[in-house]
């Protein structure tokens, strides 16, 4: 946004640290979760390790994106389009974080599947995975660049994602009634797939927020979603 | 008789009872109980207002917000023709009083400012007992007998929090109450003439938070009955205080609006920028 600067330097220096803390915040999640769905479709122990071993570090960046939001709301009394960013950072922290969490999960599941699942097609998640990490950087961009439209995108695009996931669902619940052996590992995918699609919907969160401190409106509750089934979801 | 002996009973109210409560319209569609239209304001050459229209609706209260000099305490001025008192001064445009002109040669200045009531930044009790003080405004306007009397004087005190505080010193000086407690008796001396609207211009800038915190309370009770506009710097005590904010930019309004809505997304740049402490 083209705004002057504030006239006192210092609250300017601390929105600006808050951003950067944001977009740090921002920047690992995303290498997560690249890390999470490499170490899923290439069965790579490595990657799975990689994600895991980031997530203290933005559970540690959203303590401090949440001590400095609320020193800046008790000490800064922000108003407008500050009190926005603001808030919303407070939101957005716990939305990155929650994904750096679900990154590790699938991390986690990984390892433990294995090669157990080698037989199963891993092509809808593949999809899955290509379309949460584009939701997710689209997201990210937008919250570093102040950028609506980009969000709005966002928040429309996530419906693929929950219908790759329906999709996936019935695939997976297939394999298991055709041979019961399929259990284990398709249960791991289930939770990896579930995962994954829960990656989708706090990026949407990300851009809802995005979308609010930038314009102060508010987008409606119901956005677009696709192929939901009460079953599918555990 | 002339009206201005008169008791006036506060248009649809009881003085005791502020059952009314909640039943006013919510912001900015309530009935305006002033209303100006391309007001402007000149002090000799200079014009300090510039087109003015806004409606300050009937039990809200308004706070006008705006870096110094931008003609909110102006236009506090106009609404009760306190600018009359010095020459070279003058309005035009339109302002109205519940539906009545104020601005021109016949209107009744002191009929008007007994029913708009004005509190200033630094407290201005007279150098006079506390009864005395709230009894003054009384006695310009209406002949009460002695009992009417004590009973209205203690009826204002009470609506401003004060009884308890003063009611064993009502014949002590008021310049020996505190400043917060002289804020107070200030507003009690105001509400006792029952006018229909209170201006208030800076009302506590000179006080401490506690006293800050009372009268911001008291103006919580007060637009349960009266029309509030409100003068002051402090954004914050706006965003607590008023149902709707305007502000004034080098004498024009920039941006009216109801406060949660003007201090989280206003519409307005130079509104964005004043309040976020980028100009001003």
């Amino acid at each position: 946004m083209s705004n002057p600067g504030h006239i006192v330097t210092s609250y300017e220096q601390e929105l600006n640290q808050l951003r950067g803390l944001m977009a740090r915040m921002g920047g690992l999640v995303e290498s997560q979760t690249a890390h999470a769905i490499q170490a899923i479709l290439e069965h790579n122990p490595e990657a799975a390790q990689m994600a895991m071993e980031q997530d203290p570090e933005v559970d540690a960046l959203e303590r401090e994106v949440e001590a400095r939001a609320i020193k800046m709301l008790a000490l800064r009394a922000p108003m407008a389009q500050d009190l926005r960013e603001i808030v919303s950072a407070l939101k957005v922290t716990s939305d990155l974080e929650r994904i750096g969490d679900y990154a590790a999960n699938v991390a986690k599941r990984s390892l433990r599947l294995g090669t157990a699942g080698a037989d199963i097609s891993l092509g809808g998640l593949r999809n899955m995975g290509r379309l949460v990490q584009e939701g997710l950087r689209l997201a990210i961009d937008a919250l570093g660049q102040n950028d609506k439209d980009k969000a709005l995108d966002v928040w429309r695009s996530d419906k693929a994602v929950d219908e790759i996931y329906t999709a996936m669902f019935r695939e997976l619940v297939t394999y298991m009634m055709e041979d019961p052996r399929n259990i284990g590992a398709c249960t791991h995918l289930l939770f990896i797939a579930k995962n994954l699609e829960r990656i989708g919907d706090h990026a949407t969160n990300i851009a809802e927020r995005v979308h609010y401190a930038v314009t102060g409106e508010m987008l409606p509750p119901a956005r677009p979603r696709g192929g939901f089934t009460p079953e599918a979801t555990p | 008789m002339d009206d201005r002996t008169a008791p006036r009973p506060l248009p649809g109210m009881s003085f005791q009872a502020t059952a009314t409560a909640g039943t006013s319209t919510s912001p900015g569609t309530a009935r305006p109980m002033i209303s100006t239209r391309n007001l402007d304001f000149h002090y000799g050459a200079s014009q300090a207002l510039k087109g003015i229209s806004l409606d300050f609706p009937a039990r809200q209260v308004t706070g006008l917000i705006g870096p110094s000099g931008c003609g909110k305490s102006t236009l506090l001025r106009v609404l009760n023709r306190m600018y009359d008192l010095y020459p070279g001064q003058r309005a035009t445009g339109e302002v109205l009083l519940d539906g009545e002109t104020i601005i021109g040669p016949h209107v009744d200045a002191n009929r008007l400012r007994s029913r708009v009531g004005m509190v200033f930044q630094k407290p201005t009790p007279f150098p006079m007992s506390v009864e005395s003080n709230v009894a003054f405004g009384i006695r310009l306007h209406e002949r009460l007998g002695r009992a009417d009397m004590a009973a209205r004087i203690e009826d204002a005190l009470r609506r401003v929090a004060l009884w308890n505080e003063v009611k064993d010193r009502l014949r002590t000086s008021a310049t020996s109450l505190s400043g917060g407690q002289q804020q107070r008796l200030c507003i009690a001396r105001t509400i006792a003439t029952r006018p229909e609207v209170i201006l208030l211009d800076e009302p506590t800038s000179a006080l401490d938070p506690i006293s800050t915190a009372r009268i911001e309370e008291l103006l919580d009770e007060l637009k349960q009955d009266f029309t509030i506009a409100i003068v002051t710097h402090n954004l914050q005590q706006a965003a607590r205080c008023a149902d709707r904010v305007a502000f004034f930019y080098m004498g024009e309004l920039v941006e009216v609006d109801e406060a949660s809505r003007l201090f989280t997304t206003p519409r307005q740049k130079r509104t964005q920028d004043y309040i976020t402490g980028r100009f001003g």
